[in-house]
């Protein structure tokens, strides 16, 4: 086995947490190796045009279906999940809906790019709900570095839309760029709605349409200039100006591919990296970490590198430096953790896995509201992502949609497939019908809060590997009551919403694409993942329940760091990324501090 | 009227009518996607020449329509003769679904239990560029997505759906929330 040079630190992962600490670092001149387990292929743009190609050519556009998964570096995939034949080993009872990807850029390369901070009250649950646990920081703690997580990646926003249930911004801050355009669906919807009351409890709400934090390029405030595509030369890795990008050009396509680069991907952080500090080892799967038995410190990291994306032939060597960042993703930290044997304080690591599940309401609005054009969402209702409801049952915010039914039922081309062989319509009967109805699609997609439960986890089995004899991840998920009943609620303001509006509800599962179902009550939902992996290596204020501490830093070796939403002790309601680019940045600003001389 | 090879251009010219009459749009403008080649080589190749020229055989023997009336027993004629015809109406489905969507669907088995084997009949996406090029995407009055986007903003405005020739119901307009122009859509 051969042993590489050491580095100042070695970072298992090229996704935007490890691409934002390998940026901070290198630019503070510290020396930095990427091990990244994936190809390298969204490097160029001719290979990421490629991708875009092959997302064209798909029969099935799922998220995933622009970028398969090498041979050596096998990831989930959202259609195995009816059969439970993918890369996750699902135990249930329910199904994982959620996938992501390995990649140079990691799962940023697919997502939408919502920007949300976690509300203030998301910090601390078991305080004022009494369910959940705290994390061992606050929002207070956190806004700093949500304000360069905001800069960093590129997120696009009026402060003026987002003082929302006791999110704060600091006096003369804004969001380096305007926010994205609200479109004209947001506008016919919240004409209709905004100012509705909705009451769960005793409380009551007034929703409204508003605009969220994207990190989709828009109009720069200041001297902000957006990163648009990214386009590394082969030879000497130097980045070539870039040629489009810098704006949403609205491709309707945020996921699975933004053909121009505007939505932000960790590949951008690499591009700006110091690159004289800076190496990358694409193809390159982290197996095993080293660790001194006796002190518990990481020595090095075993990583088995292939050179053929399309075979499992591969050598193994090892990487050393003087600290250790995880930035894998919360499935696959947990995963090398515990294929080293470390299980982490009372053996927490890899339990209280999260997500989002989310169900869909669709309908058709009584007139044109534009729909399939625009990024695939620019609005949500966020009232109801926080109140003292949340003792009984989950928060949630809504999506709205601009693709319409494309999500939920798999239109527009399955409503041709509908009218030309159920109607049996041709020509212009055909033609009319289509123009008629599918701009009046709406779409909202309801995403619940799930809590921490411990037997909800990621482990591994020596009976399942991947072609590198890795383990694959084993899944037990259970979706509990607390989010079920969020569900129900959620449920019944879609209802209420499409009421106001007029929109007729077409919500029916049975007519739409499949998703796996859960029970409460005599209701019967349907849910897809969210993509927020998390609580997997969760922080916490003492060893006691908790695998990383406030910074990240593992309790049990403290030359350890395991980033990403891993890291959450809950959830909330917001998407992951911004908080765990926040982190992360927390984490980096650490990192300068011990490791500059 | 005999059958021709694809590359001959008469049998082309008469896949292109056939085409411009059950999708609604016109020549010129399937002719613009650069996909009728490709489409009729998909036909072709799954379902066999022959069966195709009887197809085109059949629709250009449909009587002329003039008027109303005309048109409508065109249709009726074409729908009897071909669209409801056990061989030939699933391939002209099929035909009308490429052109919107660019995708070769997979035929019902009962067609391919009578009238098989179709070795090539599964559903595929005949190339990246039929994806783009799908008509579907210009009677919505949207675009594909990931391709041809309408550019920065250009969402916050009513969609416009476009007309077209015997378009027997007027869409309904979008009526725009307020008549003033959004002050974000400054152009980049």
């Amino acid at each position: 086995m051969n042993k590489d040079a050491a580095f100042d630190a070695v970072i298992v992962g090229a996704g935007v947490a490890g691409a934002l600490i390998a940026k901070r670092l290198t630019d503070a001149g510290l020396t930095v190796l990427v091990l990244e387990a994936g190809p390298g292929t969204s490097r160029g743009l001719d290979d990421y045009t490629r991708h875009l190609e092959r997302f064209y050519a798909a029969s099935a556009k799922s998220p995933e279906s622009p970028w398969p998964p090498a041979v050596g570096a096998p990831q989930p995939d959202t259609t195995a999940l009816r059969n439970n034949d993918g890369y996750f080993v699902q135990r249930g009872p329910n199904p994982y809906g959620s996938s992501y990807t390995r990649l140079w850029g990691g799962s940023t390369l697919h997502w939408l790019g919502v920007s949300l901070r976690m509300l203030p009250e998301d910090f601390r649950m078991r305080s004022l709900h009494g369910v959940g646990r705290d994390w061992p920081l606050d929002y207070t703690a956190l806004a700093p570095y949500y304000e360069r997580a905001e800069r960093a990646i590129g997120v696009s926003a009026d402060v003026a839309d987002q003082s929302y249930l006791g999110v704060t911004f600091p006096d003369g801050y804004d969001y380096p760029m305007r926010r994205v355009p609200p479109s004209y669906a947001d506008r016919v919807l919240g004409a209709a709605v905004d100012g509705m009351p909705i009451t769960l409890g005793d409380e009551e709400f007034a929703i409204r349409v508003r605009s969220y934090p994207a990190a989709r390029n828009s109009i720069p405030r200041g001297d902000y200039r957006p990163a648009g595509a990214v386009d590394i030369r082969a030879g000497d890795g130097s980045s070539i100006p870039p040629l489009q990008g810098e704006r949403c050009q609205g491709n309707t396509s945020c996921t699975p591919i933004c053909p121009v680069q505007a939505k932000y991907h960790a590949g951008k952080t690499l591009a700006q990296a110091d690159l004289r500090f800076l190496t990358v080892r694409v193809q390159a799967v982290a197996s095993k970490i080293l660790v001194d038995p006796a002190s518990g410190a990481v020595q090095g990291i075993e990583y088995k590198r292939y050179d053929d994306p399309e075979a499992a032939s591969h050598t193994t060597r090892v990487a050393t430096g003087r600290t250790y960042i995880l930035a894998a993703h919360a499935v696959e930290n947990a995963k090398l953790m515990l294929a080293s044997g470390l299980e982490g304080p009372r053996g927490h690591v890899g339990r209280t896995l999260m997500d989002h599940p989310a169900l869909y309401a669709w309908g058709l609005a009584p007139l044109d509201v534009g729909a399939y054009r625009g990024p695939q969402s620019t609005s949500g209702i966020e009232e109801l992502r926080g109140g003292a409801f949340r003792a009984r049952h989950a928060a949630f915010r809504f999506d709205v949609g601009n693709d319409g039914w494309r999500a939920s039922t798999g239109a527009p081309d399955t409503a041709v497939s509908d009218a030309v062989m159920t109607r049996n319509l041709f020509g212009p009967a055909l033609r009319a019908q289509l123009g008629a109805t599918l701009p009046r699609h709406v779409r909202l997609s309801l995403a619940v809060e799930q809590l921490p439960d411990p037997d909800n986890r990621v482990s591994i089995d020596p009976g399942y590997l991947d072609p590198l004899g890795n383990p694959r991840p084993v899944i037990d998920y259970r979706i509990d009551d607390y989010t079920l009943a969020g569900m129900a609620a959620a449920s019944d303001v879609a209802r209420a919403v499409f009421r106001r509006a007029g929109v007729t509800d077409c919500t029916d599962p049975s007519k739409g694409s499949w998703f796996p179902s859960v029970f409460y009550r005599g209701r019967e939902f349907h849910y897809h993942g969210m993509g927020h992996f998390a609580g997997t290596h969760a922080m916490g204020a003492d060893p006691a329940g908790s695998v990383v501490d406030a910074d990240q830093r593992a309790w049990e070796h403290r030359n350890l760091f395991l980033v990403g939403s891993g890291s959450f002790p809950t959830m909330g309601t917001s998407n992951p990324t911004l908080t765990l680019a926040a982190l992360a940045l927390r984490t980096a600003d650490r990192l300068v501090e011990s490791l500059l001389p | 009227m005999s059958a021709a090879k694809t590359g001959d251009a008469s049998r082309l010219d008469q896949f292109l009518a056939f085409s411009a009459e059950v999708t609604a749009f016109g020549v010129v403008e399937l002719q613009g996607t650069g996909q009728a080649e490709a489409y009729l080589q998909t036909v072709d190749d799954v379902v066999g020449a022959a069966l195709v020229d009887e197809l085109l055989v059949l629709h250009a023997k449909a009587p002329r329509a003039t008027g109303n009336e005309g048109r409508a027993a065109r249709g009726a004629h074409l729908r009897r003769t071909i669209f409801g015809d056990g061989k030939l109406g699933p391939v002209a489905r099929n035909i009308v679904k490429l052109w919107y969507s660019g995708v070769w669907y997979e035929l019902p088995g009962a067609w391919t239990e009578t009238y098989g084997p179709a070795p090539q009949d599964v559903t595929f996406v005949v190339s990246p560029s039929s994806y783009v090029e799908g008509l579907l995407w210009t009677a919505i009055g949207a675009h594909p997505a990931g391709a041809k986007a309408p550019g920065y903003g250009s969402w916050a405005a009513p969609p416009r759906i476009p007309r077209f020739a015997d378009d027997p119901v007027s869409p309904p307009s979008a009526e725009p929330v307020d008549g003033t122009v959004d002050a974000e859509r400054v152009p980049a």
